[in-house]
């Protein structure tokens, strides 16, 4: 049981079967595109609503990163796993329109403080962990679901966020902190 | 002292087993995929429109530039007409081009041209009404270079023309 819930969605298809929606989407086959879409758009999902903390927003992304993937997908040489191309693509565009819109207030004062506090009453169906991750502060939150649950280096969050190396880490020890508070409660 | 760190510990083993936990997807409660179908069918709509327009765009720019050459052509040229010159080169160009046409629409099977566009079937006329004048002005003045090669390049113009409308790279678009 425990096996079957750390497959990965992409797992669920041979490489062979990927390969070929790839290469048939590469040249303009919707019905392939649709196969890909139906196969990663829940962890694409994932991936927006846990850095968005808002789910019209996320939706809104989600779909976002799959437009813009039908016109990039010819991008993709294979010379990484798709997956990993995806979610770097999906990544990037999360955090652009995070940047394209932020009030001029927002830019001006810390985004530090903005802490999302309704999340359990809109998706009572999410983890406790998931949960209080949503309520963490947005800079706190970003680092910690890129570095903990997307497996991003420091190095390239500080990169994809404007920030210094440091700044990561130490978003990274906040937000644990104030996770290992709130789940101790 | 000892008992805080370990508590401590404890609670970070407990996030990071939270963490292992946490599921990699999550499911949107409305359908998305309509959105990005729409949205995707749109956007080829409008490469494909701009895709016309950047091709045909300089066609009609061109025929036009004929269409003004050839009106002052005719308004100020001499009209002393020499009937009884030869004009066996515009006749072998206009065959050669003639040939080139036909090879070039059985090669994309023979389509029928009458089912382009009003905007595409206007702009074939008004470079065929410019090879005409073009001719015409040739048997007054049959060595005249500069309407020789204005005659080549409509002509070219319109095989171009053709290879765009036809040629199943633009067709895939």
């Amino acid at each position: 049981m425990d096996k079957l819930k750390i497959i990965d969605a992409h797992e669920r298809f041979s490489p062979d079967v990927e390969s070929q929606w790839i290469a048939q989407a590469q040249q303009g086959n919707q019905q392939a595109f649709y196969h890909l879409y139906e196969n990663y758009h829940r962890r694409i999902y994932a991936l927006c609503w846990r850095m968005m903390a808002d789910k019209d927003s996320a939706e809104d992304v989600c779909q976002e990163v799959f437009v813009q993937l039908w016109q990039k997908i010819n991008n993709f040489r294979g010379e990484s796993k798709f997956s990993t191309w995806l979610h770097s693509v999906a990544t990037n565009i999360v955090l652009g329109h995070i940047r394209k819109n932020k009030t001029w207030i927002q830019r001006i004062f810390s985004i530090e403080e903005q802490i999302v506090e309704d999340v359990a009453i809109e998706m009572p169906e999410l983890s406790n962990l998931d949960q209080k991750i949503q309520t963490l502060p947005e800079r706190a939150r970003q680092v910690f679901v890129l570095f903990a649950i997307e497996g991003y280096r420091h190095e390239e969050i500080a990169k994809m966020l404007g920030m210094a190396v440091g700044s990561s880490k130490s978003q990274y020890h906040r937000a644990k902190s104030l996770l290992r508070e709130s789940l101790s409660e | 002292m000892k008992q805080t760190m370990t508590k401590e510990q404890k609670s970070e083993q407990y996030l990071r087993d939270a963490v292992a936990e946490l599921p990699n997807e999550m499911t949107p409660e409305r359908d998305l995929w309509s959105g990005i179908e729409k949205a995707i069918n749109q956007q080829a709509q409008t490469e494909s429109k701009n895709q016309s327009a950047k091709v045909f765009t300089p066609s009609a720019w061109a025929a036009s530039v004929v269409a003004a050459v050839l009106l002052t052509w005719v308004t100020l040229a001499p009209q002393d007409k020499n009937t009884e010159q030869p004009f066996n080169l515009v006749a072998q160009m206009q065959q050669d081009f003639e040939q080139q046409k036909r090879t070039m629409l059985v090669s994309f099977g023979t389509p029928d041209v009458k089912q382009l566009s009003d905007a595409m079937q206007a702009e074939l006329t008004k470079l065929s009404s410019a090879q005409k004048i073009i001719s015409k002005a040739l048997v007054d003045d049959p060595n005249n270079s500069d309407l020789l090669n204005l005659l080549r390049w409509t002509q070219k113009q319109e095989l171009d023309l053709l290879k765009q409308l036809y040629s199943p790279q633009w067709q895939t678009i």
